[in-house]
């Protein structure tokens, strides 16, 4: 019986960033063998950026870098020298798919793209991700998931009121929509392949895929003419809902989520509440829809003394959806994330061990798990070029002077 | 009509707007998705707005854009018969994805034991809201609480003011995504394997998976990200992520930097000098080392040109709308995006060059609606929404007739009794 779903699957994985490393991620945990061609030349940000082990940057210390990467393996080379082309070539017969996510031309000048790679390999699954296509006027221009949230819409729905600026979602929003998307097309593509032999070229606009999450607002555009805009917390079906603070906990503040949906709900609430006297105001839910500015100040001072985990604790037994709205320490204590084995501690060779962010899923007969921290750049040159490509130690030293290997 | 990329497989949709996304991913890469509804419709059905406001099972506009490319049934659960139904299904299906509250299905007799006792190779995959077995496995979610939940909620919204979430709720659709995903990881093992197995899905966890790996700051840094609005701040800086032009906003980083970041500080200025609006230092100012407050700690005078910076680019970009800016960016390579909205995006060059929307024909609205097109462009067997979203019950006939191969006296029998 296999460990793992993807046992045996073997990705050269040129992308970087988000979008495609957190799309092989999908792979390397589940058993795939994900061979990560890096550069010191241009180093993958993700390696820059914070958060790093005591706050200190340094190449290897970003755990952004090696949370995205886990399970996957690293080499160097600088692919503008003809000799790491020639490497790159010599593992592509091992590799069943190939993954990059630089702007389109780059692949082209180095003789590293989709038509010349098939020519070698012609049942070849490649994905290209990149901002917005690999075609059209503005594929070449370059850019970042946080700008990606505010093209592809995400910032102008995300605010307290129209006519006050947006206040977007945290970081790099559309970087957590694409690979989900990015990886089903390379999983479908690898059973496709199984079932007809036939390889094939995957171009991913991540502006395209992001827009997936935005999809019945644009059909509403198109048909109607209607502009989605910010609106706060509030629903356009339920109140109460939105976010209501609760009592401090050790000097942080504690807030409440929480959607009542029915009229049965309503009483919960109202029991789990301490039964506040009834206000007409608020007796249906018609009247609560049209009154709701004044039932969020309602259930804002019912719960402004509570103690959020108690109240959602007694919402919750009551047949209402609430839950803090929980910090990046509050997660971490988390039962429930506890009790599906989210959080797994892995011990990085540079940074020592620390809490990684385990799987959303969980499959019963080929569990995924995270088999390693993501590596240092290049930990597996070594291995690779002399493991697996067959050159001695004498001439892996000469590429690493010449830094081909680099 | 209709991807070849998984035609030939076949997935029982059963859920609500937690896996409708999930789905959807399926028929846009060709599976035969049904979506097995109850008698008074699937919910998603009820989810507004509605196309022209007008509350109808057919003119939800969420379920017009995710349940596009299925086919539907309808079959009652609570019925004997009904769940018989289910069975012979099961027995002729691939996967199920289903996201009931946990424990529903083996309350039916339909846990993924009998299932897999049915047909070992199905597939079952579960969209949970807190997991399986934590303390929280019955709780209910509505899509804010997730969000709340798993984290992103706490970092979104103005200092003082409470946590947002965006209006068009999010969660589900992260949860949807992670099931198709789950279960073809699952797939790819079964095709190989011959057998399947149950996959669950955490959407507090897939939630979770948005916050750029903020998580690890409490442990690394030593203290946990607050909201800040529309600035940067996880350096210690605070960095404008949003500037009002003449008629919305624009979102950029002014951070040079090595590669792009340089040539886009140094386009920036160069159209602004020619404006008149940039100071003598930024002209000066060599930008491949400059990224006070994204990458590193900002120094003092680090800080004083970050104000003068962020002050002089608002004034600039004041003078302009958003298209007249986004174009000659895009000509200087200078890194920044319009805050679309829909109608920007719907009016996008990029997007129409590329033919990304798709027009699919409404027959029983009698219109022909525009949605997203394929989510990726694939060379050998393209992908993308084949057909309208179902009217309730409206492939009963073929599903039960060609595909269970049930007589026509017995459906009548079935549908007496309330079991379809």
């Amino acid at each position: 019986m296999r460990r793992y779903a993807l046992e045996g699957i073997h990705v050269l994985d040129f992308s970087w960033v988000g979008v495609g490393p957190i799309t092989t991620k999908y792979l390397a945990d589940n058993g795939a063998e994900v061979i990560r061609v890096e550069s010191l030349a241009r180093p993958d940000i993700l390696r820059l950026a914070p958060p790093w082990k005591d706050a200190k940057p340094g190449i290897d210390t970003s755990q952004f870098f090696a949370s995205f990467n886990t399970s996957k393996r690293s080499i160097t080379l600088d692919l503008g020298k003809p000799r790491a082309r020639e490497l790159v070539l010599k593992l592509l017969p091992w590799a069943d798919i190939v993954a990059e996510s630089f702007t389109p031309k780059a692949l082209r000048k180095w003789e590293l793209d989709y038509e010349h790679l098939r020519a070698l390999k012609p049942d070849l699954i490649m994905l290209s991700t990149c901002m917005q296509g690999q075609t059209g006027p503005n594929a070449l221009y370059p850019g970042f998931g946080q700008l990606m949230a505010a093209l592809s819409g995400y910032y102008h729905i995300s605010g307290y009121n129209p006519g006050e600026p947006p206040c977007p979602p945290y970081g790099a929003y559309t970087d957590f929509i694409a690979p989900r998307f990015a990886a089903c097309a390379l999983l479908a593509a690898l059973d496709y392949r199984r079932r007809t032999g036939r390889g094939q070229y995957i171009d991913m606009s991540q502006y395209e895929a992001a827009l997936h999450n935005l999809a019945p607002a644009l059909v509403d555009y198109f048909a109607s003419g209607r502009v989605a805009g910010p609106a706060g917390n509030h629903s356009e079906r339920y109140a109460p809902h939105g976010a209501y603070r609760c009592a401090d906990l050790d000097g942080h503040e504690r807030w409440l989520a929480l959607a009542v949906e029915s009229e049965d709900e309503w009483r919960g609430m109202l029991a789990a509440m301490g039964n506040p006297p009834a206000d007409s105001r608020f007796a249906t839910m018609a009247a609560r829809m049209e009154n709701r500015a004044a039932l969020d100040q309602f259930v804002g001072a019912l719960v402004r003394e509570r103690d959020a985990d108690e109240l959602t604790v007694a919402l919750q037994a009551a047949g209402v959806a609430a839950y803090p709205v929980q910090n990046c320490v509050d997660i971490h204590r988390d039962d429930n994330l506890e009790a599906f084995g989210f959080w797994h501690w892995l011990d990085h060779k540079v940074t020592g061990p620390s809490p990684y962010e385990g799987l959303a899923y969980r499959m019963s007969r080929t569990p995924g798990e995270l088999r390693a921290p993501g590596p240092a750049l290049g930990q597996h040159n070594d291995e690779v070029f002399g493991e697996m490509l067959g050159l001695d130690a004498a001439e892996i030293a000469r590429l690493k002077e010449e830094r081909v290997i680099f | 009509m209709g991807s070849e990329l998984l035609s030939g497989f076949r997935m029982l949709d059963l859920a609500d707007e937690k896996g409708a996304l999930g789905s959807k991913i399926f028929a846009d890469m060709g599976a035969d998705v049904i979506k097995v509804e109850p008698p008074q419709g699937c919910s998603t059905r009820r989810i507004p707005p509605f196309l022209d406001d007008l509350p109808d099972p057919d003119r939800s506009l969420y379920f017009i854009a995710y349940q596009a490319g299925k086919r539907s049934v309808t079959l009652n659960l609570g019925s004997p018969d009904g769940r018989a139904l289910l069975e012979d299904l099961v027995r002729k299906s691939d996967f199920l994805l289903e996201s009931f509250p946990v424990g529903y299905m083996e309350s039916l007799g339909l846990g993924y034991d009998r299932l897999t006792e049915l047909n070992p190779r199905i597939i079952h995959t579960s969209v949970t809201p807190f997991g399986d077995t934590g303390p929280g496995r019955n709780y209910k979610a509505a899509d804010i609480v997730s969000w709340a939940a798993g984290g992103p909620m706490f970092l979104m919204g103005d200092e003082g003011r409470p946590p947002l979430e965006m209006a068009l709720p999010q969660a589900g659709l992260h949860a949807g995504a992670e099931a198709a995903v789950a279960s073809l990881l699952a797939h790819y093992s079964r095709e190989i394997e011959g057998q399947g197995q149950r996959v669950v899905i955490d959407m507090q966890a897939c939630v979770l998976w948005t916050l750029m790996n903020e998580q690890a700051m409490p442990i690394l840094h030593g203290d946990y990200i607050r909201r800040t609005g529309m600035y940067y701040t996880a350096t210690g800086t605070r960095r404008r992520l949003v500037y009002a032009c003449k008629d919305g906003y624009i979102s950029t980083v002014l951070a040079g930097g090595s590669g792009v970041g340089a040539i886009s500080m140094k386009g920036l200025v160069e159209w602004m000098a020619a404006r008149g609006f940039a100071a003598d230092w930024m002209v000066a100012k060599d930008w491949t080392t400059w990224v006070p407050g994204i990458l590193m700690k900002a120094t003092e005078q680090d800080r004083d040109e970050i104000a003068d910076l962020e002050e002089r680019v608002q004034r600039f970009f004041n003078t302009m709308t958003k298209r007249e800016i986004y174009a000659e960016a895009l000509k200087r390579r200078i890194l920044l995006a319009p805050v679309a909205t829909a109608a920007d995006i719907a009016d996008d060059e990029q997007l129409k060059a590329r033919n990304y929307f798709v027009r699919v024909e409404h027959d029983t609205l009698g219109r022909t609606l525009t949605l997203p097109g394929a989510f990726a462009k694939f060379s050998a067997t393209p992908v993308g929404p084949g057909r309208r979203a179902p009217r309730l019950g409206e492939h009963n006939a073929e599903v039960w007739g060609e595909l269970l191969r049930i007589d026509g006296a017995r459906l009548g029998r079935l549908r007496a009794i309330g079991a379809i």
